[in-house]
Protein backbone atom coordinates (compact mmCIF):
# COMPACT_ATOMS: atom_id res chain seq x y z
CA UNK A 1 0.00 0.00 0.00
CA UNK A 2 1.17 3.71 -0.87
CA UNK A 3 0.66 5.60 2.30
CA UNK A 4 0.11 9.40 2.89
CA UNK A 5 0.77 10.55 6.44
CA UNK A 6 -0.21 13.65 7.57
CA UNK A 7 0.96 15.24 10.91
CA UNK A 8 -1.03 18.09 12.93
CA UNK A 9 0.74 17.61 16.43
CA UNK A 10 3.95 19.36 17.81
CA UNK A 11 6.73 16.56 18.94
CA UNK A 12 5.45 16.50 22.06
CA UNK A 13 2.06 15.32 21.49
CA UNK A 14 2.20 11.34 22.11
CA UNK A 15 0.66 11.36 18.71
CA UNK A 16 3.94 12.86 16.52
CA UNK A 17 5.52 9.71 18.13
CA UNK A 18 2.80 7.75 17.09
CA UNK A 19 2.77 9.28 13.34
CA UNK A 20 6.45 8.06 13.42
CA UNK A 21 5.95 4.48 14.61
CA UNK A 22 3.25 3.96 12.60
CA UNK A 23 5.16 5.29 9.35
CA UNK A 24 8.21 3.34 10.90
CA UNK A 25 5.84 0.04 11.30
CA UNK A 26 4.50 0.94 7.56
CA UNK A 27 7.84 0.05 5.76
CA UNK A 28 8.94 -2.45 7.97
CA UNK A 29 5.78 -4.15 6.45
CA UNK A 30 6.71 -3.29 3.03
CA UNK A 31 4.67 -0.42 2.03
CA UNK A 32 5.54 2.88 0.45
CA UNK A 33 5.26 6.38 2.25
CA UNK A 34 4.13 8.55 -0.76
CA UNK A 35 4.83 11.84 1.51
CA UNK A 36 4.92 12.71 4.84
CA UNK A 37 2.72 16.24 5.30
CA UNK A 38 2.96 18.26 8.24
CA UNK A 39 0.32 20.87 8.90
CA UNK A 40 -1.21 23.09 12.18
CA UNK A 41 1.19 22.29 15.11
CA UNK A 42 2.97 19.23 12.97
CA UNK A 43 5.18 22.16 11.75
CA UNK A 44 6.82 22.19 15.30
CA UNK A 45 7.50 18.30 14.64
CA UNK A 46 10.30 19.12 11.99
CA UNK A 47 11.74 22.32 13.73
CA UNK A 48 15.46 22.12 14.68
CA UNK A 49 15.59 23.78 17.81
CA UNK A 50 13.68 21.90 20.25
CA UNK A 51 16.32 21.04 23.35
CA UNK A 52 15.39 17.61 25.33
CA UNK A 53 16.95 16.58 28.45
CA UNK A 54 19.35 13.91 27.69
CA UNK A 55 16.75 11.31 29.20
CA UNK A 56 13.87 12.23 27.22
CA UNK A 57 12.95 11.37 23.88
CA UNK A 58 13.81 13.67 21.29
CA UNK A 59 11.19 13.23 19.26
CA UNK A 60 12.53 16.08 16.52
CA UNK A 61 15.66 14.36 15.98
CA UNK A 62 14.24 10.96 15.66
CA UNK A 63 11.48 12.34 13.09
CA UNK A 64 14.90 14.05 10.75
CA UNK A 65 16.64 10.97 11.34
CA UNK A 66 14.19 8.61 9.93
CA UNK A 67 13.53 11.41 6.85
CA UNK A 68 16.82 11.37 5.87
CA UNK A 69 17.48 7.55 6.16
CA UNK A 70 14.51 6.82 4.60
CA UNK A 71 14.89 9.11 1.64
CA UNK A 72 10.90 10.63 2.16
CA UNK A 73 9.45 13.21 0.83
CA UNK A 74 8.93 15.23 4.04
CA UNK A 75 6.69 18.38 3.52
CA UNK A 76 5.84 21.21 6.06
CA UNK A 77 2.88 23.61 5.22
CA UNK A 78 4.17 26.72 4.29
CA UNK A 79 1.39 28.90 6.10
CA UNK A 80 1.18 26.78 9.14
CA UNK A 81 4.74 27.46 9.65
CA UNK A 82 5.22 31.14 9.24
CA UNK A 83 1.82 31.44 11.42
CA UNK A 84 3.58 29.23 14.18
CA UNK A 85 7.17 31.06 13.82
CA UNK A 86 8.87 27.87 11.85
CA UNK A 87 11.12 29.33 9.05
CA UNK A 88 13.72 28.23 6.60
CA UNK A 89 16.71 30.26 5.74
CA UNK A 90 14.61 31.56 2.88
CA UNK A 91 11.66 32.77 4.54
CA UNK A 92 13.64 34.20 7.61
CA UNK A 93 15.40 36.30 5.58
CA UNK A 94 12.43 37.13 3.59
CA UNK A 95 10.26 38.49 6.42
CA UNK A 96 13.40 39.29 8.24
CA UNK A 97 13.63 37.25 11.47
CA UNK A 98 16.62 35.85 12.95
CA UNK A 99 15.76 32.71 14.08
CA UNK A 100 15.90 29.65 11.38
CA UNK A 101 14.37 26.66 12.60
CA UNK A 102 13.45 24.71 9.69
CA UNK A 103 16.21 22.71 7.62
CA UNK A 104 16.99 19.64 5.51
CA UNK A 105 15.29 16.90 5.03
CA UNK A 106 12.15 19.03 5.48
CA UNK A 107 10.80 21.65 2.82
CA UNK A 108 8.33 24.02 2.78
CA UNK A 109 5.60 24.20 0.82
CA UNK A 110 1.43 24.21 -0.05
CA UNK A 111 -1.12 22.56 0.58
CA UNK A 112 -1.28 21.24 -2.93
CA UNK A 113 0.94 19.01 -2.09
CA UNK A 114 -1.46 17.37 0.63
CA UNK A 115 -3.82 16.92 -1.78
CA UNK A 116 -1.47 15.86 -4.07
CA UNK A 117 -0.34 13.23 -1.88
CA UNK A 118 -3.51 12.27 -0.62
CA UNK A 119 -4.45 11.56 -4.55
CA UNK A 120 -1.06 9.34 -5.09
CA UNK A 121 -1.64 7.13 -1.60
CA UNK A 122 -3.85 4.20 -1.88
CA UNK A 123 -4.64 5.61 2.29
CA UNK A 124 -4.25 8.82 3.63
CA UNK A 125 -3.58 9.03 7.95
CA UNK A 126 -3.75 11.55 10.12
CA UNK A 127 -2.01 12.18 12.93
CA UNK A 128 -2.79 14.80 15.61
CA UNK A 129 -4.14 15.65 19.09
CA UNK A 130 -2.84 13.81 22.32
CA UNK B 1 -16.60 1.53 2.12
CA UNK B 2 -15.53 0.49 5.95
CA UNK B 3 -13.98 3.53 7.96
CA UNK B 4 -11.50 3.11 10.99
CA UNK B 5 -12.33 5.61 12.84
CA UNK B 6 -9.00 6.27 15.65
CA UNK B 7 -9.21 8.35 18.73
CA UNK B 8 -6.56 9.49 20.96
CA UNK B 9 -8.87 11.85 23.26
CA UNK B 10 -9.95 11.00 26.97
CA UNK B 11 -13.75 10.32 26.18
CA UNK B 12 -14.22 11.60 29.78
CA UNK B 13 -13.68 15.47 29.00
CA UNK B 14 -14.28 15.10 24.89
CA UNK B 15 -17.16 14.39 22.83
CA UNK B 16 -15.64 12.89 20.04
CA UNK B 17 -16.05 9.59 20.77
CA UNK B 18 -19.38 10.12 21.43
CA UNK B 19 -19.49 11.76 17.93
CA UNK B 20 -18.14 8.84 16.92
CA UNK B 21 -20.37 6.90 17.81
CA UNK B 22 -23.18 8.17 15.98
CA UNK B 23 -21.74 7.86 12.76
CA UNK B 24 -20.41 4.23 12.98
CA UNK B 25 -21.51 2.46 9.79
CA UNK B 26 -22.02 -1.41 10.62
CA UNK B 27 -18.81 -3.00 9.05
CA UNK B 28 -16.94 -0.01 10.80
CA UNK B 29 -14.04 -0.11 13.52
CA UNK B 30 -12.88 1.69 16.14
CA UNK B 31 -9.25 2.06 17.02
CA UNK B 32 -8.29 3.58 20.79
CA UNK B 33 -4.79 4.95 20.94
CA UNK B 34 -3.48 7.49 23.80
CA UNK B 35 -6.14 8.70 26.42
CA UNK B 36 -8.90 7.22 24.21
CA UNK B 37 -8.29 3.80 26.11
CA UNK B 38 -9.44 5.05 29.19
CA UNK B 39 -13.21 4.53 26.94
CA UNK B 40 -12.23 1.09 28.39
CA UNK B 41 -12.19 1.92 31.92
CA UNK B 42 -14.53 -1.20 33.37
CA UNK B 43 -17.84 0.37 34.95
CA UNK B 44 -17.40 3.63 33.10
CA UNK B 45 -20.45 4.23 30.58
CA UNK B 46 -18.26 4.58 27.79
CA UNK B 47 -17.01 1.16 28.63
CA UNK B 48 -20.56 -0.10 28.05
CA UNK B 49 -21.17 2.33 24.98
CA UNK B 50 -18.18 0.44 23.63
CA UNK B 51 -19.57 -2.99 24.44
CA UNK B 52 -23.28 -2.27 23.14
CA UNK B 53 -21.98 -1.90 20.11
CA UNK B 54 -23.08 -3.99 16.96
CA UNK B 55 -20.80 -7.35 17.20
CA UNK B 56 -20.18 -6.10 13.66
CA UNK B 57 -17.86 -3.52 14.68
CA UNK B 58 -14.44 -3.87 14.86
CA UNK B 59 -13.02 -2.82 18.35
CA UNK B 60 -9.14 -2.06 18.44
CA UNK B 61 -6.52 -0.82 21.38
CA UNK B 62 -3.27 0.11 20.83
CA UNK B 63 -1.35 -2.43 22.93
CA UNK B 64 1.49 0.43 23.92
CA UNK B 65 -1.25 2.67 25.72
CA UNK B 66 -3.17 -0.14 27.24
CA UNK B 67 0.25 -1.20 28.85
CA UNK B 68 1.12 2.30 29.99
CA UNK B 69 -1.85 2.72 31.93
CA UNK B 70 -2.56 -0.57 33.47
CA UNK B 71 -6.37 -1.31 31.67
CA UNK B 72 -8.19 -4.18 31.41
CA UNK B 73 -9.89 -5.08 28.24
CA UNK B 74 -13.11 -6.20 27.51
CA UNK B 75 -13.28 -9.93 25.64
CA UNK B 76 -14.51 -8.24 22.05
CA UNK B 77 -11.48 -5.89 22.04
CA UNK B 78 -8.67 -6.69 19.69
CA UNK B 79 -5.09 -5.51 20.91
CA UNK B 80 -2.41 -4.31 18.15
CA UNK B 81 0.72 -3.56 18.14
CA UNK B 82 1.81 -0.80 14.64
CA UNK B 83 1.96 -3.50 12.56
CA UNK B 84 -1.43 -4.42 13.35
CA UNK B 85 -1.97 -0.72 13.21
CA UNK B 86 -0.69 -0.71 9.85
CA UNK B 87 -2.36 -3.75 8.81
CA UNK B 88 -5.72 -2.65 10.40
CA UNK B 89 -5.33 0.59 7.54
CA UNK B 90 -5.06 -1.24 5.04
CA UNK B 91 -8.35 -3.43 5.52
CA UNK B 92 -10.45 -0.79 6.52
CA UNK B 93 -10.96 1.30 3.03
CA UNK B 94 -10.33 4.18 4.33
CA UNK B 95 -9.34 5.96 8.14
CA UNK B 96 -10.46 8.59 10.32
CA UNK B 97 -8.85 10.19 13.00
CA UNK B 98 -10.35 12.36 15.26
CA UNK B 99 -8.05 15.60 15.77
CA UNK C 1 -10.53 9.21 -11.16
CA UNK C 2 -9.63 11.57 -8.77
CA UNK C 3 -10.17 10.19 -5.17
CA UNK C 4 -12.83 12.23 -3.02
CA UNK C 5 -12.48 13.77 0.26
CA UNK C 6 -14.44 14.71 2.74
CA UNK C 7 -13.38 17.74 5.45
CA UNK C 8 -15.33 17.11 8.62
CA UNK C 9 -14.38 20.59 10.82
CA UNK C 10 -15.78 20.17 14.88
CA UNK C 11 -14.11 23.66 15.92
CA UNK C 12 -15.72 27.05 17.37
CA UNK C 13 -14.69 29.32 14.57
CA UNK C 14 -11.87 31.15 16.91
CA UNK C 15 -10.86 28.05 18.96
CA UNK C 16 -7.65 28.30 17.58
CA UNK C 17 -6.36 27.88 14.17
CA UNK C 18 -8.71 24.99 13.38
CA UNK C 19 -11.66 26.41 11.75
CA UNK C 20 -9.51 28.43 9.15
CA UNK C 21 -7.11 25.86 8.46
CA UNK C 22 -9.73 23.24 7.58
CA UNK C 23 -11.25 25.92 5.01
CA UNK C 24 -7.88 26.29 3.57
CA UNK C 25 -7.92 22.49 2.87
CA UNK C 26 -10.95 22.26 1.52
CA UNK C 27 -10.35 25.90 -0.59
CA UNK C 28 -6.68 24.42 -1.98
CA UNK C 29 -8.44 21.33 -2.83
CA UNK C 30 -10.81 23.12 -4.62
CA UNK C 31 -8.55 24.84 -6.19
CA UNK C 32 -7.31 21.79 -7.86
CA UNK C 33 -10.50 20.72 -9.08
CA UNK C 34 -10.95 17.53 -6.81
CA UNK C 35 -13.96 16.18 -5.44
CA UNK C 36 -14.22 17.61 -2.14
CA UNK C 37 -16.95 18.27 0.41
CA UNK C 38 -16.91 19.81 3.75
CA UNK C 39 -19.46 18.72 7.04
CA UNK C 40 -19.65 20.50 10.01
CA UNK C 41 -20.04 18.83 12.84
CA UNK C 42 -20.34 19.53 16.81
CA UNK C 43 -18.62 22.83 17.78
CA UNK C 44 -17.74 23.10 13.73
CA UNK C 45 -21.38 24.36 13.63
CA UNK C 46 -20.96 27.57 15.06
CA UNK C 47 -18.76 28.52 11.77
CA UNK C 48 -21.79 29.02 10.12
CA UNK C 49 -24.15 31.67 12.62
CA UNK C 50 -24.77 34.73 11.17
CA UNK C 51 -24.14 38.06 12.41
CA UNK C 52 -20.54 37.27 14.23
CA UNK C 53 -18.40 40.44 14.90
CA UNK C 54 -14.61 38.40 14.60
CA UNK C 55 -13.01 41.95 14.44
CA UNK C 56 -14.13 42.30 18.68
CA UNK C 57 -11.76 39.73 19.30
CA UNK C 58 -9.40 40.54 16.81
CA UNK C 59 -9.91 37.68 14.66
CA UNK C 60 -10.29 36.72 11.09
CA UNK C 61 -13.93 37.01 9.79
CA UNK C 62 -14.41 33.55 8.24
CA UNK C 63 -17.76 34.10 6.35
CA UNK C 64 -16.41 34.96 3.35
CA UNK C 65 -13.73 32.46 3.16
CA UNK C 66 -16.86 29.93 4.11
CA UNK C 67 -18.65 31.79 1.04
CA UNK C 68 -15.91 31.26 -1.17
CA UNK C 69 -16.59 27.39 -1.14
CA UNK C 70 -18.90 27.32 -4.17
CA UNK C 71 -16.62 29.37 -6.22
CA UNK C 72 -13.74 26.97 -6.20
CA UNK C 73 -16.21 24.14 -6.34
CA UNK C 74 -16.48 22.95 -3.00
CA UNK C 75 -20.09 22.93 -3.33
CA UNK C 76 -21.08 19.84 -1.33
CA UNK C 77 -21.45 21.27 2.27
CA UNK C 78 -23.35 19.77 4.99
CA UNK C 79 -24.26 20.63 8.75
CA UNK C 80 -25.15 17.85 11.30
CA UNK C 81 -28.41 18.03 12.56
CA UNK C 82 -27.68 17.05 15.95
CA UNK C 83 -24.80 19.32 16.40
CA UNK C 84 -27.26 22.10 15.51
CA UNK C 85 -29.77 20.75 17.82
CA UNK C 86 -27.41 20.04 20.77
CA UNK C 87 -26.48 23.68 20.74
CA UNK C 88 -30.00 24.99 20.14
CA UNK C 89 -29.46 26.20 16.53
CA UNK C 90 -31.97 23.82 14.56
CA UNK C 91 -34.05 26.95 13.33
CA UNK C 92 -31.92 29.14 13.02
CA UNK C 93 -30.81 30.90 9.59
CA UNK C 94 -27.35 29.65 8.77
CA UNK C 95 -24.71 32.02 7.02
CA UNK C 96 -23.98 29.07 4.30
CA UNK C 97 -26.09 26.88 2.03
CA UNK C 98 -25.33 23.59 3.15
CA UNK C 99 -27.82 20.32 3.89
CA UNK C 100 -29.00 19.28 6.96
CA UNK C 101 -28.19 15.68 7.63
CA UNK C 102 -29.49 13.13 10.67
CA UNK C 103 -26.93 10.68 11.97
CA UNK C 104 -27.75 8.16 9.55
CA UNK C 105 -27.52 10.33 6.64
CA UNK C 106 -24.06 11.21 8.62
CA UNK C 107 -22.87 7.49 8.21
CA UNK C 108 -24.04 7.41 4.67
CA UNK C 109 -22.04 10.10 3.74
CA UNK C 110 -18.93 9.17 5.53
CA UNK C 111 -19.36 6.02 3.15
CA UNK C 112 -19.13 8.01 -0.02
CA UNK C 113 -15.85 9.51 0.40
CA UNK C 114 -12.49 7.79 -0.41
CA UNK C 115 -10.65 9.69 2.05
CA UNK C 116 -11.44 11.80 5.11
CA UNK C 117 -9.97 14.90 7.15
CA UNK C 118 -11.50 15.43 10.83
CA UNK C 119 -10.05 18.45 12.06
Amino acid sequence: MKFAIALFAPPHAPSSRRALRFAQAALAGGHEIVRLFFYQDGVHSAASNPVCPQDELDLSAEWREFVREQGLDAVVCIAAALRRGVLDAQEAARHQRTAVNLQAPWELSGLGQLHEATQLADRLICFGGP
Amino acid sequence: MATLHVLSHSPFSDSRLSSCLRLLGPDDGLLLCGDAVYALQPGSAQCLALELMPASIGLFALEEDLGARGLNVPERLQVVDYPGFVELSCRFAKVNSWL
Amino acid sequence: MPQSLLIISRQAPWAGPSAREALDIALAGGAFDLPLAMLFLDDGVFQLLPGQQPATVQQKDLTANLQALPMFGVEALYVAERSLQERGLQAHPLNLQAQVLDDSALTALLDRYDQVITL
